[in-house]
């Protein structure tokens, strides 16, 4: 049909559209400058910078300790990564070991905080595609349970400041782990309770299916990592192709598609890496070893070496890098951060290419692009 | 034809599983609180409102003025004021500010305050009617004995030293508490080889102002007070080999 009117040569005008800053479905500040034909999108420009907060400004002007309590909020869904991106750069250059027991602690928190950054993008992404119901929230009934075991062992719900330089700064108790387990064993039940809802459901189908295709050329060009390249069939995860920390002793499959990802299998590949995050949990209950939790001295006016030193670790929405110089004082004289978040929105223009206004959001909520964490 | 019904079908069976999914919820408990009357039940170690303890047995304020909070608070927004009195020539706290309206709740002045003075207390409810009256003096963050008591006993925090002769052991009370139980064994390889050690000690020390201060009152104390605890026993060379001893497990 509509080639049709395209061929009567009907005379159409292109019309430009500002959609955000304060938008509900931007998840944050995110202003899309759209140039439509009629409801096509024909061009995107993702405009930054108005969560813009100086966090490399900010780690060059408090000493190590302070910017260990600061930096949590670069990505606020996923604050052991970052924590833990930093310490171990930090590590690296000051030749510091983390004890066993510390290291199996920070994969446990940070798989848990997988799950609740992921848990909160399936209750928001619902919200994107329009269910309006009930749902949202089911997610984040998990997400809360979690969020109460975060508080015990680390202080607060969000803002962790828990891995630290040289290892994690509260041994957590056997109830602890003991409570852990019992979220463990329910949990998958859960999960087969939102699969039973979405995954099948005709109209998310209508909504996802070969919809916002990434493929894998375009995926390579833009540095897109995490769960959007391994949907579209690219094994990239930090965590087997480059293992760091306890990850070689642990076992679990890279998640990937054989084909080229849309939106439904970006939903697909968040899903299976809650499940696969249970079982990395688990092994990581069985194997933790007991021993010391801290490898340096946490004091106010601790230092670093002199040096650099550059980490990744494998965060919920890709690859977080974390580059440090080091002067050898109280300060760093460099901070710089590799944010997956920002590197995935680059793809954004290529995906809405062509689509119909109402897929936007449909293709943006499954990038899972979070704000603070892009303009940091 | 054929194919469109089925698909008609089978997507209707799909939402039917779906809502009954979400029918059987109905009939769940709530996961919800009634917050106001139904507080919820917070970890200890809740990074909340923060406020100065007294000693539960004896209500002296543990606060010895020494400004570690100050200085580590990545935000500024605490403020001591004290003097140095003239007849026992030591410092007196005469105010303390904290300003909640700037205060991130990182609980940073709570981990280098040497006398467990400054806690993270589990009230959350602070909301206020100006900025003004987020800032919270000495009184206001000042808790009763029976406060303090309880935040010691929630947070499994060690007691303050009995009645310390003077308010500077009390530093050493608290900030000996921590590294008290892994001394003992790491001091003894580290005796061999003093004169090593002191060269060390140097560059290491000047960071540590928690472990700079103890050392020096530790000694004192332990020669005047003779205490039965492990510690007293070692020289203090022993001591000044702590930061050495540490730092080949680094």
């Amino acid at each position: 049909m509509a080639t049709e009117i395209q061929e009567i040569d009907l005379k159409t005008d292109e019309m430009i559209i500002n959609m955000g800053p304060q938008h509900p479905a931007t998840h944050g500040v995110l202003r899309l400058l759209l140039t439509l034909d009629g409801e096509t999108v024909k061009h995107t420009e993702p405009v930054l910078g108005h969560l813009h907060r100086g966090q490399e400004w900010q780690g060059q002007n408090r000493t190590w300790f302070q910017y260990q309590a600061l930096i949590d909020r670069v990505d606020y869904l996923s604050g052991m990564f970052t924590s833990w991106a930093m310490a171990r750069a930090c590590e690296e250059i000051d030749g510091t070991v983390v004890p066993p027991r510390a290291e199996y602690l920070r994969v446990m928190v940070s798989e848990m905080n997988r799950i609740t950054s992921h848990l909160l993008w399936l209750g928001t992404y619902l919200i994107d595609l329009g269910a309006m119901f009930g749902f949202p929230f089911y997610p984040f009934r998990e997400r809360e349970k979690l969020f109460d075991l975060f508080e015990e062992i680390a202080g607060q719900r969000m803002m962790f400041n828990y891995i630290r330089i040289g290892g994690v700064v509260r041994d957590p108790k056997p109830e602890w782990l003991d409570k852990l387990k019992r979220f463990l064993d329910e949990f998958p039940d859960r999960i087969d309770e939102y699969e039973t809802i979405v995954t099948q459901n005709p109209i998310f189908l209508k909504r996802t299916k070969d919809v916002g295709i990434l493929t894998q050329a375009v995926a390579k060009d833009y540095g897109v990592t995490g769960p959007c390249i391994r949907s579209s069939g690219i094994p990239l995860d930090l965590r087997r192709t480059k293992p760091y920390s306890v990850y070689p002793e642990l076992k679990f499959d890279v998640i990937t598609f054989d084909k080229e990802g849309d939106t439904w299998d970006r939903y697909m590949a968040r899903i299976l890496e809650m499940r696969q995050s249970i079982e990395i949990i688990r092994q990581c209950i069985d194997k933790l070893p007991s021993g010391d939790i801290m490898g340096k001295k946490q004091m106010a006016g601790m230092r670093i070496k002199a040096g650099e030193g550059f980490s990744a670790v494998e965060s919920p929405r890709g690859i977080l890098g974390c580059y440090v110089i080091s002067g050898g004082g109280e300060k760093a004289l460099r901070f710089r951060w590799r944010n997956p978040s920002f590197c995935n929105l680059a793809i954004l223009p290529e995906l809405l290419k062509g689509c119909p206004l109402s897929d936007i959001m449909a293709i943006f909520g499954s990038i899972d692009v979070i704000l603070p964490d892009v303009d940091r | 034809m054929a194919n469109l019904i089925s698909r008609a079908f089978g997507g209707l069976n799909e939402v039917r599983r779906g809502l009954a999914t979400v029918f059987k919820h109905t009939f769940r408990e709530p996961i919800t609180k009634n917050y106001p009357d139904e507080m919820p039940d917070l970890a200890p170690h809740f990074r909340g409102r923060l406020a100065l303890t007294v000693n539960p047995e004896t209500g002296d304020h543990l606060c010895i003025s020494c400004k570690q909070c100050e200085r580590v608070c990545p935000d500024k927004c605490i403020e001591i004021t004290s003097h140095k009195s003239p007849e026992t020539n030591k410092l007196e706290l005469i105010d303390f500010k904290i300003d909640h309206g700037l205060c991130m709740f990182c609980g940073l002045c709570t981990e280098v305050c040497p006398t467990l003075c400054i806690i993270n207390t589990n009230d959350f409810e602070m909301a206020d009617y100006s900025r003004e009256s987020l800032i919270y003096d000495l009184k206001k963050l000042t808790l009763s004995q029976d406060e303090s008591a309880f935040y010691f006993d929630r947070k499994e925090m060690p007691l303050p030293k009995p009645k310390p002769a003077k308010p500077a052991p009390a530093a050493a009370a608290g900030a000996a508490a921590k590294p008290a139980d892994a001394k003992p064994a790491d001091a003894k390889p580290a005796d061999a080889k003093p004169a090593d050690a002191d060269a060390k000690t140097v560059e290491v020390k000047k960071p540590e102002i928690k472990d700079d201060a103890k050392p020096e009152v530790k000694t004192e104390e332990a020669k005047a007070d003779a205490k039965p605890e492990p510690k007293a026993e070692t020289k203090p060379e022993a001591k000044t080999d702590e930061p050495k001893a540490d730092e080949p497990k680094a």
